[in-house]
């Protein structure tokens, strides 16, 4: 295409020769695209696989504390979130590994060329990402926080990061929090957990509604933390009354609520299926018993 | 979310809604310059060819003015986001390919190459990562182009030139022959490129009816 000579109708093979160069650029354009959908969906399994662990590591590890006393407990779980987030990351380093090999495919203005394709992974990393972030910190990772992941030593970002995929990223964290609180809130220490976490959401939604008319997906995601966010309060106000119909102190109510679920479902794999519903039925089983 | 961060994203937000909005602003013109034309070009079907040149030269000011727009657009957009925004004049840019185009084969018979559609649009090559005319947009153009060349194919033949869709037949299938090339992925230009066989069937249903008919010279079937 470089030169600028005109096609005629005489010349066809002037006109071949030009649409050969648009065959080639296209090519080139649709193989890279191939490439980056495939990595961003590695990108995508290794995020929910990092998800699942933090979620095993959460609750597997419950038994280990079980005859502690309440400090103790506390300082326990701490440690518990520590370990699990360092194991994240470790895992987390793998997918800023692709990332950083994805580099090149991005350079330029090449970045929101494919900003699509990438974007599916990317958001399920910030997933993972700020799961991670929270256990750790009890914090919300900052949008400087989630870039500072994806740059290389010198610090320079392998590509900028969208705004949309940090925000969208983030809605999908507060399902996930729904998920945690859900499956803890059965265990020892966990309906405060499960109290913090509903704080932390509620302050989510309140953050995202403001940001709303920017992104048209978030409007949609904003309902469903706006469901879990329900699902968290209910399970909180369950707890609240039907402790408040036993004189027992929190201890106690633990072992109770411990022993009920054990006895009825066994230890771990709490987070599978209808992880959801589950633990609010174990309850209710308890003091219908 | 921390106040600090709160503020990072709401300046960014404003700094991209300001970009919008004033992408916005272009886009409009550049769409009124576009439907300019096109009200200009839809009277090709109607004029007859000694009186073309005339109305060509009622476009080209117009042509030639989408170059300030243009322009004006690759001052707003940041380095490197072209792909970010081209979505909001894609349709636009692909109308004002249409009409460059079409000028170029009334006037002399030619495919205009995108090297001189983008010469005659004012689009510096040097602009790419912030403004630049992609391939697939000006082979939109030129599915718009061939689409139009269909019509005027049935109403040459009205106003009683006889030659033109023999001409027209040739020069579309060319350019067919050209796209068949391609290796398209189901998008838009696929299903473009897939409509266009209908308009060479009807292009060669007007070719068949002259030829049938004797009306048009025999020599021009050859070219």
């Amino acid at each position: 295409m470089s030169n600028a000579t005109a096609v005629d109708l005489r010349n066809r093979g002037g006109l071949i020769a030009i649409f050969e160069e648009f065959r080639d650029e296209l090519d080139d354009h649709n193989d890279r695209r191939e490439r980056l959908i495939k990595q961003s969906r590695d990108i995508t399994n290794l995020s929910k696989k990092v998800i699942f662990l933090l979620h095993r590591m959460m609750t597997d590890d419950a038994s280990d504390t079980h005859t502690s006393t309440a400090g103790l407990e506390d300082r326990g779980d701490r440690a518990r979130a520590f370990k699990a987030a360092s194991r994240a990351k470790e895992k987390l380093r793998e997918i800023q590994s692709i990332f950083a090999n994805i580099r090149k495919e991005l350079e330029g203005d090449r970045f929101w060329r494919y900003q699509r394709q990438v974007s599916p992974g990317l958001q399920e990393y910030i997933e993972a990402l700020s799961f991670t972030h929270y256990l750790e910190t009890g914090e919300l990772i900052s949008f400087g926080g989630v870039q500072s992941t994806l740059a290389d030593e010198q610090g320079t970002p392998y590509f900028p990061l969208p705004l949309e995929d940090y925000v969208l990223g983030l809605s999908d964290l507060t399902g996930e929090l729904m998920r945690y609180a859900i499956s803890s809130i059965a265990r020892r220490g966990g309906r405060n957990k499960a109290n913090d976490v509903c704080a932390f959401v509620r302050n989510c939604r309140a953050d995202f509604e403001v940001l709303t008319p920017y992104f048209k997906e978030l409007r949609k995601k904003q309902n469903v933390t706006s469901q879990s966010l329900q699902k968290i309060e209910d399970a909180a106000y369950a707890i609240a009354v039907r402790s408040s119909e036993y004189d027992l102190s929190p201890e106690m109510l633990d072992d109770i609520v411990t022993r009920t679920v054990s006895s009825s479902f066994g230890s771990g794999g709490e987070e599978d299926s209808d992880k959801r519903k589950r633990p609010r039925d174990d309850d209710d089983g308890e003091y219908e018993r | 979310m921390d106040s600090q961060n709160l503020e990072y994203i709401n300046n960014l937000l404003e700094q991209d809604n300001e970009v919008r909005e004033k992408i916005k602003e272009q886009v409009a013109d550049l769409d009124k310059k576009t439907r300019t034309m096109s009200g200009v070009l839809n009277k090709i079907h109607s004029t007859p060819s000694s009186q073309l040149p005339p109305l060509l030269n009622q476009i080209k000011p117009v042509l030639a003015s989408c170059k300030d727009t243009n322009a004006s657009l690759a001052n707003i957009i940041p380095a490197n986001q072209f792909w970010r925004w081209k979505e909001m004049w894609s349709i636009s840019l692909r109308n004002a390919v249409f009409a460059a185009t079409l000028v170029g084969y009334l006037e002399s018979g030619i495919l205009l190459t995108l090297p001189q559609v983008r010469e005659i649009l004012g689009i510096d090559a040097s602009w790419s990562d912030r403004y630049a005319l992609p391939a697939e947009d000006y082979l939109h153009g030129v599915i718009s182009l061939v689409n139009e060349l269909s019509r005027l194919a049935v109403n040459a033949v009205t106003m009683g030139n006889f030659e033109e869709p023999i001409k027209i037949s040739s020069f579309v299938k060319d350019i067919f022959a050209g796209f068949s090339m391609l290796n398209l992925k189901n998008d838009t230009l696929r299903r473009r490129y897939d409509s266009l066989k209908y308009d060479i069937k009807k292009i060669e249903e007007v070719v068949y009816d002259v030829s049938l008919r004797k009306l048009a010279p025999a020599r021009s079937r050859s070219t």
